[in-house]
């Protein structure tokens, strides 16, 4: 039976001074495959670890399903945590790892030894059984400590940078593996990375975390398109923020790109102090500077990254600054060499205004 | 061969030698007939042997040594794992201060820990029952133990430990699941290191003999005292053998082995 987890301001303080985490919620949802995101020391290991039960918030409450598992010891909680690096217990066969939980459960023999076989075959190491750790790859010890951490069908499934230890191929093989795994058992899974694309890759909902606190919570689409905070538009992907004043002219607003010395029109954003906005490189279009037909902004290449699928360039505006812009690589698109000019310009709905 | 690699191999054939030469010299006096050192030997016999194993004093003191080493090596093993994982994992102040003093017996001379007991014996009036001799060697083996342990302990994944909680096992199974089997072959190594010590032990045993209670070491010295023949050398072929068999025993039923990286 899955469950929904509530985070409610919880912290975490080490010494009575570090925050680890700093008030955080959090609601995941029944079923749901939820993201932390964020880069090292963010608090998403503690929070996890909070889950799990490891670590005692210092105050705030985590609810699963409702009910108030702060006093639950880890052990009564009834999750299964897949770590970084495994943690397989390497004086232990594969079947006897697999089967650890159920044999903590008191369940018998018979029902452990078929249990056991199922989980095995979901990660297709049923030969592999009376191995030990050691003698199997990285990719197979995370499949084992996948079938040890489902096989006592637990209420959450949590995983801690699981596949961090894996080369690139295997370890989107095993995105897909593990994504496809979650949808069959329907268990809500939280899933802590630091990897941007695997998480906008597997999950339903990420929350990016940055220096103990949640900076947004949405869907990989919503945190991509419109990101809510400098923080967040910058570690997804690539961005570039522009900074500037809204002001009112000829009855509608225009951003001024002061720094820069640009005006951006239509930009849908209360006229006052400074403003952050995002703007994706794909999102610019590019023209060659062949004409003065009217643009945003004017600028000449820097660089230009062949990318395959597409490409990257590097674009240097009138007053020293660089953008990135990204043009999809199409049969009839060409290169703009360095050193080219080119007029910028894109749709002022696709700026996107941050709240710091 | 390079000339390097030649040079090498003289140096830990020279080594080996160093070593092992003067066990070699104990076999072969051991096996001549003749009552004193010589070589080469002038025959061969087993002799010597027999008068050790019929000999009651030798007897009874190979058969007590045996008995102390035994239980010595428990108990060591008990003190010394306990004492590494109360160091290693119970946030104890001053961890440090406390390791430096369980192992303060590997520092001092093995004559002063021995005089040092006598006397603390003689003062509490305990006298030099068998318990006082055992309790000494504890003392002077628990180190090894607590040195072995805290080795394997310091290169412990915690993570299997919680791996097992968050299966399900509280505290108590987590030990006895994970835990101990863990770090086996750090408390095995040591309790071997004990046996030996206290097989072999002299200068503490010297003090803290009561009389008709002589362990091995201590009959053989008395024994040297007047004479020196190959019975002698039979016993410390025998002691040798013993010590071997022990360790190549607990290595092939319990195993010494460790499990790769931990």
């Amino acid at each position: 039976m899955s469950a929904s987890i509530h985070i409610e301001r919880a912290s975490k303080v080490y010494d009575g001074a570090v925050r680890a985490v700093d008030r955080i919620d959090m609601d995941i949802r029944e079923g749901e495959f939820f993201a932390l995101l964020g880069p090292s020391g963010c608090g998403k290991t503690t929070t996890l670890r909070m889950i799990a039960g490891f670590e005692q918030p210092t105050e705030g409450t985590i609810r699963v399903s409702g009910k108030d598992v702060t006093g639950v010891p880890a052990h009564k909680r009834d999750m299964g945590m897949v770590f970084q690096n495994y943690a397989l217990f390497p004086h232990r066969t594969v079947r006897e790892n697999v089967g650890f939980g159920l044999r903590m459960r008191g369940i018998d023999k018979a029902t452990v030894a078929r249990k056991v076989d199922r989980a095995l075959e979901m990660v297709s190491l049923s030969a592999m059984g009376e191995r030990r750790p050691a003698q199997l790859s990285g990719g197979q010890q995370q499949r084992v400590a996948l079938a040890r951490a489902i096989v006592i069908e637990p209420r959450v499934l949590l995983c801690d940078e699981p596949l961090g230890a894996l080369d690139k191929k295997l370890r989107q093989q095993m995105q897909f593996e593990l994504k496809e795994l979650q949808k069959t058992l329907g268990v809500t899974t939280v899933f802590v990375t630091h990897d941007q694309e695997e998480a906008m890759a597997m999950s339903d909902r990420i929350a990016i975390m940055n220096g103990g606190r949640v900076e947004q919570i949405g869907t990989p689409s919503e945190i991509y398109n419109r990101p809510k905070t400098r923080f967040a538009a910058d570690f997804i992907g690539d961005t570039n923020l522009l900074s500037g004043k809204v002001v009112e002219r000829d009855g509608g607003k225009v951003l001024v790109v002061a720094e820069d010395g640009f005006e951006i029109p239509g930009a849908d954003h209360h006229p006052g102090g400074v403003v952050h906005a995002a703007l994706r490189p794909e999102k610019i279009v590019l023209h060659p500077d062949e004409s003065d037909a009217p643009c945003i902004v004017r600028g000449r290449i820097d660089s230009a990254n062949f990318l395959g699928d597409s490409i990257l360039y590097r674009i240097a505006l009138p007053k020293g600054r660089h953008v990135l812009a990204r043009a999809a690589n199409t049969a009839h698109s060409r290169m703009l060499p360095p050193g080219a000019m080119t007029r910028l310009d894109w749709q002022p709905s696709d700026l996107v205004f941050l709240a710091d | 061969m390079t000339p390097g690699r030649l040079a090498y191999i003289a140096l830990n054939a020279a080594i080996l030698i160093f070593i092992l030469a003067p066990i070699a010299i104990i076999f072969v006096f051991a096996v001549n007939p003749v009552p004193y050192i010589d070589f080469p030997p002038s025959g061969f016999t087993w002799d010597w042997f027999v008068q050790f194993f019929t000999s009651d004093i030798f007897m009874r003191s190979l058969w007590l040594s045996l008995r102390v080493a035994a239980i010595v090596t428990l108990l060591a093993v008990f003190f010394g794992a306990t004492a590494s994982l109360a160091i290693a994992r119970g946030n104890l102040p001053g961890a440090r201060t406390i390791t430096a003093f369980v192992l303060s017996p590997l520092m001092l001379p093995a004559i002063l820990t021995g005089l040092a007991l006598f006397q603390a014996y003689m003062f509490l009036d305990i006298g030099r029952p068998l318990w006082g001799l055992v309790m000494g060697h504890v003392l002077v083996t628990t180190p090894y133990v607590v040195r072995t342990t805290l080795a394997v302990l310091h290169n412990f994944d915690t993570r299997l430990e919680e791996a097992a909680t968050n299966l399900g096992a509280g505290p108590v199974r987590v030990y006895f699941e994970v835990t101990l089997p863990l770090i086996k072959p750090g408390v095995i190594a040591g309790g071997i290191f004990a046996f030996i010590v206290s097989f072999d032990q002299f200068p503490v045993s010297l003090f803290l003999i009561g009389p008709g209670n002589e362990t091995l070491p201590i009959t053989l010295f008395n024994y040297l005292k007047f004479e020196m023949d190959g019975r002698i050398a039979a016993a410390s072929v025998v002691s040798i053998l013993i010590s071997l068999v022990v360790v190549i025993g607990i290595d092939r039923t319990v195993g010494l082995r460790s499990y790769g990286k931990m």
